[in-house]
């Protein structure tokens, strides 16, 4: 049974069981053998009396005749002539051992006093029989107590092991309670200490599951509300198609729709690598690469969309540049940075990528001779769907690609800086901790 | 009918006045704020399509989803009636009953439909002029701005584009005289190339197909439909 309630409940029980079974059977004996000591007691002073008495009075014959007494009292001469015998007891015998003794009658006990005086030997008996039953009742009236106390002490067990447990259970109602949409920390006024800190680490994992939900659902309602532009233009587009009323125009609104795919097909494509890069995705091993190799391997995929725009894409990367990361998420974030930088420079723009190792730390940088960012608004492009101002919107930007690099880039605990560049336009420079 | 398009999507921008344009529309399209309100200030439209997530503009500065709701409060603030509607992203509730409120005749979410816009598009003209009726006749000339039917007598006449446009803008209010150059407002956009004497053309080809005498003409002045205009309103 896997209930701690039970558990205690049982363990209390049985040990109270156990505790009180000890208990009132050492009670049981010692009352027992105390019981038979006092009757012992009895006889013996019973018998010492007598002889110090010396003849019974009639009076006291007659009371100690009387049927109703266990007790037998013989007195017999020296010679072994009974001189009295409070009853008839033929099955005694007219004998007896000096002292305490047990004598066994028929299925009788006896258990006899005897005491000699000079001329006369006096016994007492009584039947062990009667004995036993006396100290037996006495023995157990000692522990009755015992048997009604006990089954209370277990209740109250019961009882206090509930109340110790109840603010358990409060925490699970509390608990049930919560649902994705309400995170609020559990309260933890009151609690024991045994509880507290597991209630404390709970509502530290709460907050955390509250943040992430939220990421989660800003992301996607910042998705869904992105996508209603491409899906705008769209619609558009093929109505247009459709009205077309002519060949020439018809050409035009296929060759826009055709843009329109592509842009919403871009937009997709870096929302999931936006997913894929945040927080809690299931990540790629982080192995040791070459930072330079990934960064040429990335470019390979950008030179088609410089030579389109006629822009010259140069990479000065020499030399290995060691760095422990993720292969293929390092190569969307140098992609990412390239393909910026070649999209919102003037066509026939100069980009330069650079990866170098600066003390030992490595950093890739990102040049162009573009219009830049004003120092007010560096900060704010690494937010999602952030555009520009006025720095050319209709570009085909996803507003994402600065996210995607922010988010790759925290993963590998490097720092993404921007700066103005030599050649004019941004730089982008991206440095990795020293144990990268 | 000219209409302003402001929208800073280029994609949605182009299409869309491509779109209207087929409609027979005359549209002009700016990209940001300070574009929209140079625009609105100097020159007047018959409607206009409003984006609310506009960049301020050269020049300008601020929050750029407030951008269009910025330009919807200033056209009221200074009493221009021209009919605004709002197309934007943005569906929350709140959103529309702001939007609705700042000003704005109607309040339409992307995506949306063209067939959509253009009919809301009628529905807000037709509303402005005052009329109730969505076909507009006059002796015995019909014209159904929706379909884009023109019938005379109950026999359908078929017009171009540009001459449909000259006889909607004289039907929408008959009686009133309307210059050259407003008819030429109303035909062209900006960057298209105007033919000189296009409207004598149009409204001689008009002429042809409704009768020589549904279109009045004032020497110097303009064109009217209807009884002649009094002194001009």
């Amino acid at each position: 049974m896997n209930s701690l309630r039970w558990r205690l409940v049982l363990a209390l029980v049985a040990i109270l069981v156990a505790a009180a079974a000890v208990l009132g059977g050492f009670t049981y004996r010692n009352v027992l053998v105390e019981t038979e000591a006092l009757f012992d007691y009895q006889l013996r002073q019973m018998a010492l009396s007598l002889r110090d008495q010396g003849e019974i009075a009639p009076s006291q014959a007659e009371a100690l005749a009387d049927g109703q007494l266990d007790f037998v009292v013989q007195i017999w001469s020296v010679d072994g002539r009974t001189i009295y015998a409070t009853r008839d007891h033929a099955d005694l015998p007219s004998r007896a051992l000096i002292g305490l003794a047990e004598v066994k009658v028929g299925h009788q006990v006896w258990r006899t006093f005897s005491t000699a005086t000079r001329d006369r030997v006096i016994q007492v008996a009584q039947p062990v029989q009667i004995r036993k039953r006396l100290a037996a009742d006495a023995a157990l009236r000692s522990v009755l107590p015992l048997l009604f106390v006990a089954p209370v002490l277990a209740l109250f067990g019961g009882w206090v092991v509930s109340r110790s447990l109840a603010p358990l259970n409060r925490v699970v109602a509390g608990v049930r309670e919560r649902d994705a949409h309400g995170l609020a920390p559990l309260p933890t006024e009151g609690l024991p200490v045994e509880v507290e800190p597991l209630v404390t680490a709970m509502n530290g994992l709460l907050v955390r599951l509250g943040e992430s939900f939220d990421t989660q659902r800003a992301f996607v309602a910042d998705a869904a509300h992105e996508l209603r532009s491409p899906l705008t233009a769209l619609t558009l587009q093929l109505r247009l198609l459709q009205r077309a009323p002519d060949e020439a125009s018809r050409a035009a609104a296929i060759a826009a729709l055709g843009e329109g795919i592509e842009r919403s097909t871009r937009l997709v494509g870096q929302l999931l690598t936006l997913a894929r890069s945040e927080p809690g995705a299931a990540a790629a091993p982080m192995v040791r690469v070459d930072l330079a190799e990934v960064v040429r391997e990335a470019l390979v995929d950008t030179v088609p969309f410089a030579l389109s725009r006629g822009s010259e894409l140069e990479l000065l990367a020499d030399d290995p540049v060691p760095v422990t990361g993720d292969r293929t998420a390092l190569g969307v974030l140098a992609r990412n940075l390239v393909d910026n930088a070649l999209r919102y420079a003037p066509p026939g723009a100069h980009v330069v990528a650079r990866v170098v190792s600066e003390q030992g730390v490595p950093v890739l940088q990102v040049d162009d001779n573009g219009p830049g960012i004003p120092p007010e608004e560096r900060s704010r492009v690494f937010d999602r769907f952030y555009r520009r101002q006025n720095g050319g919107g209709d570009e085909g930007g996803s507003g994402l690609g600065l996210a995607i690099v922010a988010s790759v880039a925290r993963r590998h605990g490097a720092v993404v800086e921007l700066g103005e560049s030599p050649l004019g336009g941004l730089r982008a420079t991206v440095r990795f901790g020293d144990s990268a | 009918m000219r209409l302003l398009l402001v929208e800073d999507d280029r994609m949605i921008g182009e299409s869309l006045r491509g779109a209207l344009r087929l409609e027979g529309y005359a549209v002009d399209w700016v990209r940001d704020v300070a574009s929209a309100r140079a625009t609105l200030a100097t020159e007047r439209f018959d409607g206009v399509l409003l984006d609310l997530g506009l960049p301020p503009g050269a020049g300008g500065a601020g929050a750029a989803e407030e951008g269009g709701l910025a330009v919807l409060r200033e056209l009221r603030s200074r009493e221009d009636p021209v009919p605004v509607i709002v197309l934007t992203a943005r569906d929350a509730l709140g959103d529309r009953v702001k939007g609705l409120d700042a000003g704005a005749d109607d309040y339409l979410v992307k995506p949306f439909e063209l067939d959509e816009l253009c009919a809301r598009l009628r529905a807000v003209l037709r509303r402005h002029g005052g009329r109730v009726q969505p076909v507009l006749s006059h002796g015995g000339v019909t014209l159904d701005p929706a379909t884009r039917q023109v019938t005379r007598d109950g026999v359908p006449v078929l017009l171009s584009a540009r001459e449909f446009a000259v006889l909607e803008a004289l039907m929408l209010r008959p009686g009133a005289l309307l210059s050259r150059a407003q008819l030429e407002d109303r035909l062209y956009g900006w960057g298209e190339e105007i033919e000189s004497n296009a409207v004598s053309v149009y409204v001689h080809q008009l002429r042809r197909k409704l009768g020589a005498d549904f279109i009045g003409n004032m020497r110097g002045v303009g064109y009217f439909v209807g009884p002649a205009p009094g002194p001009k309103a």
